[in-house]
């Protein structure tokens, strides 16, 4: 070997990373090259210095990362006992047979040639397809020396998702609408058109938890509007009359009090007395004056 | 079938938490268990961290890639079939998120870790190297100078070279590995390492 073919070698023998004969190689020349033992001390001292690097010490970094997963962690586990049908979909590929993959494509062919004939026209079920163009979004780019480059692309594939709203699944995927926090236009869309199956007691548990606690007053109105024909439903009533005391939208106060009103129950007497006592807006005060009123109760203990 | 995996998983249930080898607190995982999970991530998590410390220099960016790292670990887990060592795996996943992060960053400019305080500024890492550090004040002056001219010599490298570096020189990883975690060639990563030492050497020459 030649001495700079020994020296191109160094850090890989001082890693460990010679076959036996390279190290045996390098070795006997190094006995022999005054020049090349130079060079390799040389080396060798620049690999001491790099482990001089003084580590960061990231112990306490470390219990705030813990901390941080648990609690995602948590909200993840959450969010699967939400998923409904599209996970059980997923949970599906985790079996593991031999022959997984032929399987697997022969099943997708079958299922495509048979989705396509039959499933829309004659079975009315589900229509689902990919629509074009896909989203994508450029997250990467690297050239290679070889002229070719390497793109990294993150891909989102929009699917249109077809049912009547008695299907469960499709209840579903409303539902899972109802939760999407970054869009309140599609909780109200989704709300809209889920308050036409309050009947369904996982459907009112979403209108219920919606006029709780959604941040957007525009979306409480409307599981509000859903909520309508339940009004004489006790856990609606208490949701009803949390709202008329404690919600910061006098448009959704107002709204409450039409519909904690449209059904007679003499029970709201006392909320109705609490709401004049605390209330600020002049014309929620007045309508619950009207309707205590006309229920011969007492407006005077404010 | 269905009987001998039942059984399997009524025994490993039997076992306690802290006398199941790897593979076995892997399969508990996949089924769900979420104390499996967490002890999987303290077998690892302390290296994946100083991995990420020291590829990206931002204690904050070594936050994100430590969740983001292991979610994608926890959503993925069932797809792991054993066909290779949980590490690979696992650091497969790491270095994607550091490179992504590094990525990121050459496209915005290496951010800096210096942030200003009324003190005047301070170097984040630094910051918290330091909180370890004692003996000779000398030596810690010139360990410091030393440890930021490293920094900024591998700052000069690409986010591949950087990765194969760090991961050979200061995680011990055979190249080999550093390849399967790469999805490349073992003489890939070899190349790549020989660039990266280069490089370091010539930004280095005046401290050896």
């Amino acid at each position: 070997m030649k001495c700079s073919e020994i020296v191109e070698q160094f850090p890989f023998h001082s890693y460990g990373e010679v076959s036996p004969e390279v190290e045996e190689r390098i070795e006997s020349h190094l006995a022999e090259c005054a020049e090349c033992r130079a060079a390799y001390a040389k080396h060798r001292s620049f690999m001491e210095a790099l482990d001089r690097r003084e580590d960061a010490n990231e112990a306490a970094l470390l219990t705030t990362c813990r901390i941080d997963l648990r609690r995602q962690l948590a909200a993840e586990g959450t969010r699967r006992a939400h998923v409904g049908w599209f996970e059980n979909l997923r949970d599906f590929s985790r079996f593991h047979v031999p022959l997984r993959i032929p399987v697997g494509a022969m099943a997708l062919v079958a299922l495509g040639y048979f989705g396509a004939r039959y499933t829309p026209e004659k079975f009315g079920g589900i229509r689902a397809g990919l629509t074009q163009p896909m989203f994508s979004n450029v997250q990467s780019i690297e050239p290679e020396t070889s002229g070719k480059v390497n793109i990294a692309v993150d891909e989102v594939q929009r699917r249109v998702v077809t049912g009547s709203l008695g299907d469960p699944r499709i209840q579903q995927l409303l539902l899972d609408a109802v939760r999407e926090e970054s869009n309140p236009g599609l909780r109200v869309q989704s709300i809209g058109v889920l308050k036409n199956s309050a009947d369904s007691e996982q459907v009112r548990r979403a209108l219920i938890d919606a006029v709780s606690h959604d941040p957007n007053a525009g979306v409480r109105l409307k599981a509000l509007e859903g909520l309508t024909s339940y009004a004489g439903d006790a856990d609606v009533r208490k949701t009803l009359a949390n709202v008329l005391l404690k919600d910061d939208n006098a448009g959704v106060r107002v709204r409450a009090i039409d519909v904690l009103t449209s059904h007679h129950d003499d029970s709201i007497v006392g909320i109705l007395q609490d709401v004049m006592q605390k209330e600020d807006d002049g014309y929620i005060r007045t309508r619950t004056r009207d309707l205590l009123e006309t229920m011969k109760a007492s407006v005077g203990t404010y | 079938m269905h009987d001998a995996a039942a059984g399997t998983v009524s025994a490993l249930l039997a076992t306690p938490i802290e006398e199941l080898d790897e593979t076995a607190l892997i399969r508990m995982a996949q089924k769900g268990d979420q104390e499996a999970f967490e002890r999987l991530v303290r077998e690892y998590d302390q290296s994946v961290l100083r991995l990420a410390m020291n590829l990206l220099h931002s204690p904050d960016e070594a936050r994100d890639v430590y969740q983001e790292a292991f979610l994608k670990v926890f959503r993925n887990l069932h797809l792991f079939r054993f066909d290779c060592s949980f590490h690979t795996w696992l650091y497969r996943i790491v270095t994607n998120v550091c490179l992504d992060h590094l990525r990121r960053r050459k496209v915005r400019k290496e951010e800096s870790t210096v942030v200003e305080t009324p003190d005047g500024p301070v170097d984040q890492v630094s910051r918290i190297a330091q909180e370890g550090a004692t003996g000779n004040p000398e030596r810690q002056t010139w360990n410091r100078e030393l440890s930021a001219g490293i920094r900024s010599a591998l700052e000069g490298l690409t986010p591949r070279e950087r990765t194969v570096f760090e991961l050979r020189h200061y995680q011990g990883m055979r190249l080999r590995a550093i390849g399967d975690v790469l999805g490349t060639t073992e003489e890939a990563a070899k190349n790549c390492l020989f660039r990266a030492t280069q490089k370091m050497r010539a930004s280095l020459e005046t401290f050896v």
